[in-house]
């Protein structure tokens, strides 16, 4: 997904011409001579007219240098302290006020673009449209067929795209103001256009596109947040969720303080009837921690589970013909097999041991998970007898690096870095998963 | 193997609709003279019209001519239907039966004084001694008051039953001269909170007192007809049997009486329809019963609670028949007094329609029930379950359909209470759910059929392979007559004839167990009409050319339904839908609510 991404950026940038954005420059080193031939082709002497003063490239050099620079300065000078909303809409209109001309708007919108994650301002709609109002407006729109069918001001058109694209990527939803905004810079024809012409059929498409949504705010406090992942794993609309201990702090007699870890589980009255079934001198075993990821959240679970059952212990229920009034549950059939019958059906089925409980709790030692099980035994007595085995992870440490784990803003690859940041974090686990089947 | 089993039998199905396609014109001869394709029987001859349309056999002796009754029974049951005839429709006020919810003492005495409580009760005990189609005959006019016809039932069709046809000759005495004269009532005790047909899971039980006199039954029974007041019990219970050394629960049955002690019964249900009846739950704590009260064997429950269910059934027919009259009666003197546009409504075609509809429902449902009722009363070990399961399903679903449509002739005014029709709809709506609900009778009418048609045709694959010549020219004939062009592909073979696994599931497989019955029901809802209809031109019944049309218009429409339903059943049907309305189904039920969002909604 990354590389098509990649690969349609390079498309868009070989359409815009050379004078694209200045972070782009080095993607496309490789093929300079191309490029220039491109330029050549692209820009409408109408660009050239209106623009004559000096080479693009010299521009592009003077950009890299200065005016980024500047421009992270305004943010950094501006807000020095708190990072908001507030603080970012303000730097936007002191940029606007500054100069009626707007001088260096593209590298300042740029520069807006890297420092909204910085901000917390990445998945506002109203601060990319703020951010679009700062293009002076009609003076892009195209006066004639010519001008539209080539590339009039690309700069400032790549910027639009790069914009749309910033919202794409984080998954803004553009809203009519943005719509009115982009027809009033760069006409109904212009790349943003079309750039958010594509959004606006894609996104509607994708946006319950998955069965089983996150919500955008995940519950802060532990205990909500551990019903809500338990309640998603569990799948099944029966199971119930206990809180065996809610999390607390006290001093004990020599004053020192102990914290409770919170513990809630979650057992369907279907595992209970497993549960109560399963035969007592087979094990049970409780494993962990799994982990489970929301968005960005990483949670453990501990499950209590079995071994399948093995075949010579599994007894089939004998079809009793006078179980129901009304109706023969099964034909008696006396069927026979003949010569070109075939034997066997293929039917893969493989069996997995059942799993009894799930609970989740954020000190994943023996002792609490203890705690859980002679909690779940309230409602399975059976767990009285059944010897239990725990086969616990260390792992929860290293796992708790990936928590923290945050990559700072990825400049180049803004768009990929949930992804990245997710596999890490995922990779990571599955080492003491790996190390865990082998102490076994 | 088994696959020509399988075949043969959905193709026998299919024959037999053929059949009726020739002879749904009315011209019985083309049945009549259908060829005789009888195969060679395993079994000894037994009376069973339906099973053997599972097996492609028109039996045709048990169909024609229609059961007739004599002359001197016509003389007795006229002379009976009379004054129950005067009592229902001037001593009978359903309108406060309904209001009150409660069926007052001088109706009960009443219908105890006519004898209605003991109908089919044999005469040296003090009953009426009424053959099945004498007590069908009476059905249809207490089915005018559907309280009144719930309890009797209750009463006498699955109350005392039990004794009737399993009891001992002490047992009869003792009860069932006091069941006769209403002087005790009875009830049949089987439902409970965790079971209705499912005879595993019930938990009433019976252990045997240390002297072993007794019977202590604990547990409770739930929607009780007659709960309330019953006397005597039939109640089924869990007792401990040893077979074969080895210690089993099976299901008894026993007769007890109210005066045992040890019985509460619970707070009558507040109901939709059927308000005069009274349901309620029964508990039993330690009831003692004496040994003597068990009926049949020990352990013998199970066949007795089948065998009453299964019998209890025909009268459905001529209740739901009686009472469709009596709505076309009132229907149609408001439908030629009430004027639209100047016209009367019974000028507008779909007013015309709902009556030819109501006509045509109760012909068929008479004809069946009294064709069933004959049946039975035939001498001999009658098998007619499954011929009362057909009628049930289809004089409860028809009864339905006619009874909402009688109440749409009148529209608002029979909306409201001044009216009898709201009640009608009302009572109506518990005949497909009671006496076996009538989706475990089609998977019963299916499934008893197939197991039926399935025995005959393996034991026949088995002669074959022992080496019988006849035999196996036959099945050659009919595999050559297969293969010009008769034969259909109902999927259930792969290649070379392998049997396809679902065949071994076939009882999971509802929804074409479904069609299988409704194509029977259709069969058999035919032939009755068809026998009926051809007896009443033989002899020169009045009004007989109003039969032939109605004969004629049903079995039409019954012909293409089941053309329709049995092109469902072929492989890869464009008709059938089953796959998709299972996906609806399981993703409605995953989510345990609707679906769709709102069409309101927007995403963007």
């Amino acid at each position: 997904m990354k590389c098509a991404r990649c690969l349609f950026q390079l498309q868009n940038l070989r359409w815009f011409g050379p004078c694209s954005a200045v972070a782009r420059v080095r993607l496309l080193q490789p093929c300079p001579l191309q490029m220039q031939e491109l330029r050549h082709f692209h820009h409408s002497r109408a660009v050239l007219k209106i623009r004559p003063t000096a080479p693009v490239e010299f521009i592009e050099d003077k950009e890299k240098n200065k005016k980024p620079i500047v421009q992270d300065d305004l943010f950094e000078r501006v807000a020095k302290k708190n990072k908001t909303k507030a603080t970012f809409n303000r730097v936007v209109d002191v940029f606007t006020k500054q100069d009626v001309r707007r001088r260096g708007h593209v590298e300042f919108i740029y520069a807006a673009l890297k420092k909204m994650p910085e901000f917390g301002v990445e998945k506002d709609v109203t601060v990319y449209n703020k951010l679009l109002d700062v293009f002076p407006k009609e003076v892009f729109i195209p006066r004639n067929f010519i001008q539209t069918m080539f590339n009039h001001y690309p700069r400032q058109q790549e910027c639009g795209v790069q914009l749309l694209e910033q919202m794409e990527n984080y998954g803004v939803m553009p809203n009519v103001e943005t719509k009115v905004l982009l027809l009033q810079i760069f006409g109904p024809k212009g790349h943003p256009m079309r750039k958010y012409q594509r959004l606006m059929y894609w996104f509607p498409k994708f946006k319950h596109v998955n069965p089983y949504p996150v919500p955008l705010q995940l519950p802060e406090d532990p205990v909500d947040l551990a019903k809500f992942s338990l309640n998603r794993i569990a799948d099944d609309l029966d199971a119930k969720i206990t809180v065996y201990q809610m999390p607390c702090t006290d001093l004990n007699e020599s004053g020192q303080e102990i914290t409770f870890p919170h513990i809630v589980g979650i057992q369907s009255p279907s595992q209970i009837d497993l549960l109560a079934k399963h035969n007592p001198k087979r094990p049970v075993f409780v494993e962990g921690p799994f982990p489970l990821w929301l968005k960005k959240i990483c949670v453990y679970y501990y499950i209590l589970r079995a071994d399948p059952i093995p075949p010579e212990e599994k007894v089939e229920e004998p079809y009793d013909p006078e179980r129901c009034f009304d109706y023969p549950l099964q034909l008696d059939l006396d069927l026979d097999r003949d010569l070109g019958d075939e034997e066997n059906f293929d039917v893969e089925d493989l069996d997995e041991g059942p799993v009894f409980a799930m609970c989740m709790t954020n000190h994943g030692d023996q002792a609490t998970l203890n705690q859980w099980i002679s909690g779940l035994q309230e409602t399975n007595p059976i767990l009285g007898h059944i010897p239990t085995l725990f086969r616990l992870d260390s792992g929860t440490r290293e796992l708790q690096v990936s928590v923290d784990f945050k990559p700072g803003p990825n400049q180049e690859h803004q768009e990929s870095k949930p992804e990245t940041e997710e596999r890490t974090a995922e990779e990571v686990e599955e080492q003491p998963q790996i190390r865990h089947s082998m102490k076994q | 193997m088994n696959v020509n089993g399988i075949l043969l039998l959905s193709k026998c199905v299919k024959q037999t609709g053929k059949r009726f396609l020739a002879s749904h014109a009315g011209k019985q001869a083309v049945l009549l003279q259908q060829q005789q394709k009888r195969s060679f029987r395993t079994q000894s001859r037994q009376l069973a019209y339906a099973k053997d349309l599972f097996m492609g056999q028109v039996n045709k002796k048990e169909v024609f001519p229609f059961p007739e009754i004599s002359n001197d029974e016509v003389e007795e049951i006229s002379q009976l239907v009379a004054p129950v005839e005067k009592f229902f429709s001037e001593e009978v006020d359903s309108a406060k039966i309904d209001r009150e919810a409660k069926i007052p003492p001088e109706t009960l005495n009443g219908l105890k004084e006519l004898g209605l409580f003991g109908m089919q009760i044999p005469e040296e005990y003090g009953g009426l001694g009424l053959s099945n189609t004498m007590y069908a005959r009476l059905a249809e006019i207490t089915a005018l008051d559907g309280s009144i016809a719930v309890t009797l039932a209750a009463h006498q069709a699955i109350g005392l039953k039990g004794i009737l046809i399993a009891g001992s000759e002490e047992q009869k005495k003792k009860y069932l001269p006091k069941l006769a004269t209403g002087e005790h009532v009875a009830a049949f005790c089987l439902t409970e909170p965790g079971s209705g047909s499912d005879a595993a899971s019930i938990q009433t039980r019976a252990t045997l007192s240390e002297d072993g006199a007794h019977y202590l039954i604990n547990g409770s029974k739930i929607w009780i007809s007659n709960g309330g007041f019953a006397d005597i019990m039939t109640v089924f219970a869990r007792t401990e049997v040893e077979e074969k050394g080895v210690k089993k629960d099976k299901i008894t049955a026993f007769i007890v009486e109210r005066a045992f002690g040890g019985i509460t019964s619970g707070k009558p249900e507040d109901k939709l329809g059927i308000r005069g009846s009274n349901t309620c739950e029964v508990a039993f704590d330690n009831v003692p019963v004496p040994i003597e009260n068990v009926i049949g064997e020990v352990g013998g429950g199970f066949k007795v609670a089948m065998n009453i269910l299964n019998s209890g059934r025909f009268s459905m027919g001529s209740s739901s028949a009686g009472m469709i009259k009596k709505l076309i009666e009132l229907t149609s003197e408001y439908a030629a007094s009430r004027k639209q546009f100047n016209k009367n409504l019974s000028e507008f075609g779909m007013i015309q329609e709902k009556f030819a509809l109501m006509a045509m429902n109760a012909y068929v449902m008479e004809s069946m029930a009294y064709l069933t009722a004959g049946m039975m009363d035939k001498p001999g070990l009658p098998d007619c379950s499954v011929e009362a399961a057909i009628v049930k399903i289809f004089s409860s679903e028809g009864g339905w359909i006619c009874v909402s449509e009688a109440l749409q002739v009148l529209g608002g005014v029979g909306y409201t209470k001044n009216y009898p029709f709201e009640r009608y709809v009302r009572d109506c709506r518990i005949l497909p759910i009671f006496e076996g609900t009538n989706e475990i009778l089609r998977m019963y009418i299916s499934l008893t059929g197939m197991q039926y048609a399935g025995k005959i045709l393996t034991g026949k694959i088995k002669e074959m392979k022992k080496g019988n010549i006849g035999l196996a020219l036959g099945m050659a004939g009919q595999k050559l007559r297969a293969a010009l062009g008769a034969s259909v592909d109902y999927g259930l073979t792969g290649k070379d004839g392998v049997v396809h696994p679902s065949l071994a599931t076939i009882v999971d497989e509802q929804l074409v167990l479904k069609r299988v019955a409704d194509v029977l029901i259709n069969l058999y809802a035919m032939t009755a009409v068809l026998s009926r209809t051809s007896r009443s031109i033989s002899i020169g019944l009045r009004n007989h050319d109003h039969e032939v049309l109605l004969a004629n218009t049903f079995c039409t429409e019954a012909h293409f339904k089941n053309n329709y339903m049995l092109t469902q059943l072929q492989k890869h049907a464009p008709e059938n839908n089953d796959a998709n309305i299972k996906k609806i189904a399981t993703q409605v039920l995953n989510n345990r609510a609707y679906v769709c969002s709102h069409p309101l909604e927007r995403t963007y």
